[in-house]
């Protein structure tokens, strides 16, 4: 693709050449989007195979299985749109942020009435959202108002359950990508995007609102206000998994911005530069579930991070927005 | 109640002691918009008919809408959410007369009413900890707080009063957010958006839900009729594959009715109406849809999709004394007639989401 793209460049003139989505929408389309799906459907087999032979919360084999679907889901979540957001399954894999502790509430139903709807997976599929997914999942292993509760029997069949409705849920989308794929590589006719310039603001978005996603709301929410940080409300912070979040949705998302900025190496370079700083900064946090944030100094590190993930942002509204030609007005891009 | 034109007339012969500001020999303005400028500030302006700006003033952050007074020449201008400041404006100085701030623990949503009488004012706000709607009850004289009631669901944004001067509708867009994480959206799984009839003393007359289809339809903007007819406009959260309605029409009582442009406009949106008006005559509704560049317009009786007028970037919209007026985020002002969209204006700025017709109830 990075070949073809060369190529093209060389052949046509500059005007058309800006009109040429093709190349790009090739390559996000094959090289960033399908396999980062097919990747979380083996993960997720893997945490459903895993979750059969062994429920114990405290099994190491369950918990590294979870944990790597868990990471394949966060590598791939920022594409939130087509077969994503169907039947809602992005919400479904991840209910986050859980602003009503929906999710403590759902288990707890389940397990005080022993819901049988653990015993098919489409039973299940149809219980309330918040019961559903990664972070229901951590509550049954990491939370310890979980491991006691009801019978233990049933609590295993949960967790099974859990796992099992996961692992539908990313085989659906990987399955519903593969026949939604062309219709970024081929927009108009059928396609939902009318235009090459439609597919790739699509692709436009999906790096802008994982940015502002990791940066509001995974980084913003623990940090609450100076007055009041929120520690208790860093993402996943059962698991210790917080930090790791931002830290692989920034890689995730250093790979979209690149293969989007490749016609404009001095934009892609702005941008692998911010990324290179804020994933630096990530991983010299040692904060894992940002209870940090509760110091001053702890938090002044946190702000950091946020202000660097903030600063690729910037780059990505003011340099390679408009430079790819994508229209965004002051009422449309942030109306009201 | 005091015909609003000639009372205004009237205080702009009387400021003949007070020192004349510039743009008073224009005349008072028939609209209000904020605005980005070229040089950074975000300012709020009035316009006069054609959409020239007759004054401007600085405001702290980026302004949202603004309320108008039922018969002095004032107004409420507000931050756009999630601010905590909103400003009294003498609309014939184009002076602040007095800050209007946010309790602690609530923020504004960018809209507010008058009361008819006009001895209150009310606001949209969330009450964050919580994620509940509110709305807060000001004295329009002092404007001290004089207390809150449940907007009947999560995220008001826009509220009207009705004719019957003793009902507010509220638009509960169903959508949570809280300061801390600026804009983000913290509920969409769950968001249940409705419309609220809600008497002045916080008692809920009725509420309407959309079919659980249409549940990530956020109901933000609203439209009065003289007869009580309501218009909303919505914001749909859901997947851009689908095409819903962005329009409805509600009178209280009845089952809302939905109108949607042939798909082959409706698609065009990418399910975002930004502001809603009725034209002068009652005859139409109309909504902008600045993601689809495009303003949509429906005979209000038959329900029919009228016509499309492509326009960059359109937001801003009000009755005006002819027709519907838009302003765009391009810097434009212009009306509706039967031949097309007419600019009358450019202004060297960027006009934001909502055009605020200064006038007394039709």
């Amino acid at each position: 693709m990075r070949i073809l793209a060369y190529l093209t460049a060389i052949l046509v003139p500059l005007v058309a050449y800006a009109q040429d989505r093709a190349p790009i929408l090739m390559d996000v389309t094959e090289t960033h989007i399908l396999p980062r799906f097919a990747q979380l459907a083996n993960a997720t087999e893997t945490l459903a195979t895993t979750a059969q032979t062994d429920c114990d919360p405290a099994s190491d084999d369950l918990r590294a299985a979870y944990g790597r679907a868990f990471d394949s889901w966060i590598l791939a979540s920022h594409l939130r749109f087509g077969p994503t957001e169907t039947n809602d399954r992005a919400f479904a894999m991840a209910f986050w942020p859980d602003t009503k502790g929906f999710t403590p509430k759902a288990l707890s139903r389940h397990i005080e009435s022993e819901d049988a709807a653990v015993d098919t997976p489409e039973a299940y599929a149809e219980t309330s959202i918040a019961g559903r997914g990664f972070m229901a999942l951590e509550r049954m292993l990491y939370d310890q108002a979980f491991a006691e509760q009801g019978r233990a029997a049933y609590r295993c069949a949960l967790i099974r359950a859990i796992a099992t409705d996961i692992d539908q849920n990313a085989k659906a989308m990987n399955t519903d990508w593969q026949t939604y794929a062309p219709n970024l590589t081929q927009p108009g006719g059928d396609s939902p995007y009318r235009t090459g310039d439609e597919a790739m603001q699509e692709l436009f978005r999906a790096l802008t609102t994982g940015l502002e996603f990791t940066a509001d709301t995974r980084l913003g929410r623990p940090m609450g206000t100076f007055e009041r940080p929120r520690p208790n409300r860093a993402e996943a912070r059962r698991s210790a998994r917080s930090l790791r979040h931002v830290e692989l949705s920034l890689i995730a998302l250093r790979d979209l911005a690149a293969r989007l900025s490749f016609d404009h190496p001095e934009i892609a370079a702005d941008l692998d530069a911010a990324f290179a700083q804020a994933i630096d900064r990530a991983q010299s946090l040692d904060d894992p579930a940002f209870a940090g944030v509760g110091t001053a100094q702890g938090r002044i590190r946190v702000e950091a991070l946020q202000q660097s993930v903030n600063d690729i942002r910037q780059i990505a509204s003011a340099e390679l927005g408009p430079t790819l030609g994508i229209s965004a007005g002051f009422n449309s891009l942030d109306g009201d | 109640m005091t015909n609003r034109r000639g009372f205004i007339a009237g205080l702009a012969a009387a400021a003949s002691l007070a020192p004349v500001p510039a743009w008073a020999s224009v005349g008072a303005p028939s609209f209000l918009a904020a605005a980005l400028f070229p040089d950074g500030s975000y300012r709020l302006s009035g316009l006069d008919q054609a959409g020239v700006i007759l004054f401007s003033i600085p405001l702290p952050a980026r302004g949202h809408a603004a309320a108008a007074h039922p018969f002095k020449a004032q107004a409420v201008a507000f931050a756009r959410r999630p601010g905590t400041f909103a400003i009294v404006i003498d609309c014939q100085s184009g002076t602040i007369i007095r800050p209007l701030e946010a309790p602690k623990g609530r923020h504004f949503y960018g809209h507010g009413t008058f009361s008819a009488d006009g001895t209150r004012f009310f606001t949209t706000e969330n009450d964050y900890e919580a994620a509940e709607g509110v709305i807060g009850v000001w004295d329009a004289v002092s404007f001290k707080r004089l207390g809150e009631f449940s907007s009947g669901g999560t995220g008001p944004h826009d509220m009207q009063l009705l004719p019957d001067g003793n009902t507010l509708v509220i638009a509960n867009g169903g959508i949570e957010t809280h300061p801390d994480t600026g804009r983000t959206k913290l509920n969409l799984p769950t968001m249940q958006p409705n419309l609220s009839y809600i008497d002045l003393s916080g008692s809920i007359r009725a509420q309407v839900e959309l079919p659980p289809a249409l549940r990530k339809n956020s109901i933000r903007h609203l439209a009065v009729r003289g007869d009580g007819l309501v218009g909303f406009a919505m914001q749909w959260q859901g997947g851009l594959t689908e095409y819903p309605p962005l329009l409805g029409l509600h009178a209280l009582g009845k089952d809302p009715l939905l109108l949607s442009a042939p798909e082959a406009d409706q698609s065009t949106l990418q399910g975002y109406a930004g502001s809603i008006a009725f034209s002068a005559d009652g005859q139409s509704i109309a909504i902008t849809c600045p993601r689809g560049d495009a303003l949509h317009r429906f005979d209000v009786s038959s329900g029919a999709f009228a016509e499309a007028f492509a326009l960059k970037d359109v937001c801003g919209l009000g009755s005006g004394s002819k027709g519907l007026v838009f302003t765009t985020g391009t810097g434009a002002f212009g009306a509706l007639d039967p031949a097309g969209a007419e600019i009358s204006a450019r202004s060297d700025c960027q006009w934001d989401n909502h055009l605020i017709p200064i006038r007394s109830f039709g």
